[in-house]
């Protein structure tokens, strides 16, 4: 008898019982919302709290300087750069601890104008230096995550030819009848662009802010190179993806047992247990052998607010039963 | 008067709901299972995302409601099940279920693995040839897609496919007598040897069905070790009609290890030569004291961060008696000290160490050089060959094949 050839034959798994149980009443409201509450509350370590809280302090007075200084530029300069806003104005969280979002759209800086082109790009503004906790968590965990991947767009102005750009750029490759848009590669920093028609561009693989910036940066260049007049609008942050170890084994069944609300253990589909945090809005993979890995994160506060949120929790489940 | 596309839409709910109940029928589930899988699969059905799902996904979503069902009562079917019984694939199910439990905002408990155990082990392949029988006899309104061979709606009645049923329980002329087995006693042995693999790590991240295959053939070889130890897992899994599952052998690998490891502990065991063949015949003694023995075969981890990367695995790199290994003992050893319970995959060295980056100086801003853009853009000889390179792969592709 022919079987499902997609599945392996032992996921096929058996049938129900007949008569080998009883269920009984159920024991819960299949109606229960999923995902709502806070943040799971464990033991909180107030020194962690007042360094986040010093982050914000921080990162508000270095976007206040960042304002008066694009201020002076756009007087100067003719491309605009978008500001973001201050705490109050980010709505996607909206809570009262919400770390402001430390990247503004920049200016693209050349050094050399393109032949036949104005000098479009004014000196820089001051530098997106990310704020990096001092002591990161050192008084809780003592784990920094380490910054994997960063994924950003940024808005390069311009209708693009596509097949232009597959024909005269190296690290390009270009199929449509597969995907709508030219992949570009570059050796420094490792990463890989996407650049569509419109003139928009995702670029990702970055390990940090900067870099990942700084790569945009380069993509834009090389398509000014290739005859466009690109610029760099609108440069964004999309999400930040981080991870770290606690170094003990994790017992998952227990943690989807007493998180229930925020977590998702299905080893029949995935080793790891999925923990969808409210505050920060991070999604956590929670492995057994006590690796994490953290996404969906805009800033890296909210990469290590997360994790130390989550560290007491997964310190619980480690010992076995 | 009802629109077209309405009407499409109120016979493909119709058509859904149907086989929401014939599932439910086919695994012989309590009618009010029926009711509450009906009502997910019109709760998902008002969401404009479902409705406007292929049809695949729509089947797949009959199969997700029922599962949801079936595990917040607590009746144990695995997603493998509902994907052999819909002809699905793995990944789409998999995606579906997701997405409608994120949707409804439901709260699905785990899957129990005890009830999964002796729902492994129990037969109901009686059962199935009853209402096979009675469909053939035409009692059609019962179960219309049992009925309907042709339909992929159909249960597979090929009594070769028949994985439901355990058949060392039940004499057949294939069944020679040493094989058979109690059922109770294989349930029992078969729990603790699930039990004792996840205390051991074995279990936790990994899918739940190789773990119960190969705690079962040890549990079935171990209550008549003279007779089975020659029986290897592939001809176990063949006479009991159940599929081996690839990872079950890496499973059995390593229970044994673990059993092996506890023997050391048994002052009555210590002075016999074991192996993983013949600790078989004393797992019922290891089972009988298996917290003890496990206390004091096994150690804890390192606790955290106090104790660097390489404590894990360098330790057991390069002691014979630390970890979970599979390497027999040395004749005539003292008991080796504890070793560390942990899930193998911290065991094992890592495939690669990857190391720390150095911190980065990068501020976004450095100026980018002209040479180094350069290097990404071809020459105009560069960009006249590969003109011409594509050129001729297209006269290739489109010309036709010669006679």
């Amino acid at each position: 008898m022919d079987q499902n050839n997609s599945l392996p034959p032992y996921a096929q798994g058996l049938a129900s019982p007949q008569g080998a149980m009883t269920p009984g009443i159920p024991i819960f409201s299949p109606m229960m919302p999923y995902g709502t509450g806070l943040t799971p509350q464990p033991i909180q370590n107030t020194n962690s709290l007042s360094i986040l809280e010093e982050q914000q302090r921080q990162q508000q007075q270095q976007q206040q300087q960042q304002q008066q200084q694009q201020q002076q530029a756009a007087a100067v300069t003719t491309v605009t750069a978008a500001v973001q806003q201050s705490t109050s104005q980010q709505a996607p969280q909206g809570a009262s601890g919400q770390t402001p979002q430390l990247f503004h759209s920049q200016t693209l800086t050349t050094t050399a104008p393109l032949p036949g082109t104005t000098p479009l790009y004014p000196s820089p503004m001051t530098p997106m230096t990310p704020i990096t906790p001092a002591t990161p968590a050192s008084e809780s965990s003592g784990i920094v995550p380490q910054l994997q991947n960063i994924v950003s767009t940024v808005n390069l102005g311009c209708k693009l030819d596509l097949k232009t750009i597959a024909l005269r750029a190296r690290n390009a490759e270009y199929n449509p009848k597969r995907f709508a848009a030219v992949i570009m590669r570059i050796r420094e920093p490792r990463t890989t662009a996407l650049i569509f028609s419109s003139g928009k561009m995702v670029c990702t693989g970055a390990k940090s802010e900067e870099q990942s910036r700084l790569a945009a940066r380069k993509y834009a260049r090389v398509v000014q190179k290739l005859g466009f007049p690109a610029k760099f609008l609108d440069f964004k942050i999309q999400n930040m993806v981080g991870s770290c170890d606690v170094k003990f084994p994790i017992r998952l069944e227990g943690l989807v047992l007493t998180h229930q609300q925020f977590s998702s253990y299905e080893p029949e589909l995935f080793p790891g247990l999925i923990y969808r945090m409210i505050k920060p809005r991070i999604v956590l993979l929670i492995f057994v052998s006590g690796k994490v890995v953290l996404t969906g994160a805009k800033v890296r506060a909210e990469i290590y607010e997360a994790f130390e949120n989550i560290y007491p929790i997964l310190k619980g489940f480690r010992k076995t039963t | 008067m009802v629109q077209p596309m309405c009407l499409f839409f109120l016979i493909s709910t119709l058509s859904c709901l149907r086989r929401v109940r014939d599932l439910c029928r086919v695994l012989q589930l309590p009618s009010t299972f029926e009711d509450t899988a009906v009502a997910y699969y019109q709760k998902a059905y008002q969401h404009p995302g479902i409705r406007a799902a292929r049809v695949q996904k729509k089947e797949v979503l009959v199969g997700c409601c029922v599962l949801i069902t079936c595990r917040q009562h607590n009746w144990p079917l695995t997603m493998g099940t509902i994907c052999t019984l819909l002809y699905a694939d793995l990944d789409m199910f998999s995606g579906t279920y997701m997405q409608i439990v994120k949707l409804l905002g439901l709260d699905v408990p785990s899957l129990c693995l005890a009830d999964l155990v002796k729902t492994y082990c129990s037969s109901i392949r009686r059962k199935l040839a009853a209402s096979k029988l009675e469909c053939s006899q035409g009692a059609r309104t019962a179960c219309p897609s049992l009925a309907d061979c042709s339909s992929p709606w159909a249960l597979r009645h090929d009594p070769h496919f028949d994985y439901f049923s355990f058949k060392l329980f039940q004499a057949s002329p294939s069944m020679p007598a040493k094989f058979m087995e109690d059922k109770e006693k294989m349930l029992s042995r078969t729990l603790q040897l699930v039990e004792l693999a996840d205390e051991t790590w074995l279990v936790t991240g990994r899918h739940p069905l190789p773990v119960i295959t190969a705690a079962a053939f040890l549990a079935w070889q171990s209550l008549q070790p003279s007779a089975r130890l020659t029986c290897s897992l592939a001809r176990f899994c063949k006479l009991a009609n159940v599929d081996l599952p690839y990872p079950a052998s890496s499973r059995l690998q390593e229970l044994l290890a673990v059993l092996l490891r506890m023997a050391e502990q048994l002052a009555w065991l210590q002075v016999l030569k074991l192996d993983k063949r013949s600790v078989v015949k004393h797992i019922s003694d290891l089972l009988q004291h298996r917290h003890t023995l496990i206390r004091k075969a096994f150690r804890e981890g390192p606790s955290g961060v106090e104790a660097p990367a390489e404590e894990l695995w360098g330790r057991g790199q390069g002691q014979e008696e630390v970890g979970n290994g599979s390497s027999d003992l040395p004749k005539g050893k003292r008991p080796a000290s504890p070793a560390l319970l942990l899930p193998p995959c911290m065991l094992k060295p890592p495939k690669r160490v990857c190391p720390t980056p150095p911190a980065s100086t990068v501020t976004g801003d450095e100026d980018i050089s002209d040479s180094e853009i350069e290097q990404y853009l071809r020459t105009p000889q560069e960009v006249r060959d590969f003109q011409r390179a594509q050129a001729a792969k297209r006269a290739a592709t489109s010309s036709p094949n010669p006679p």
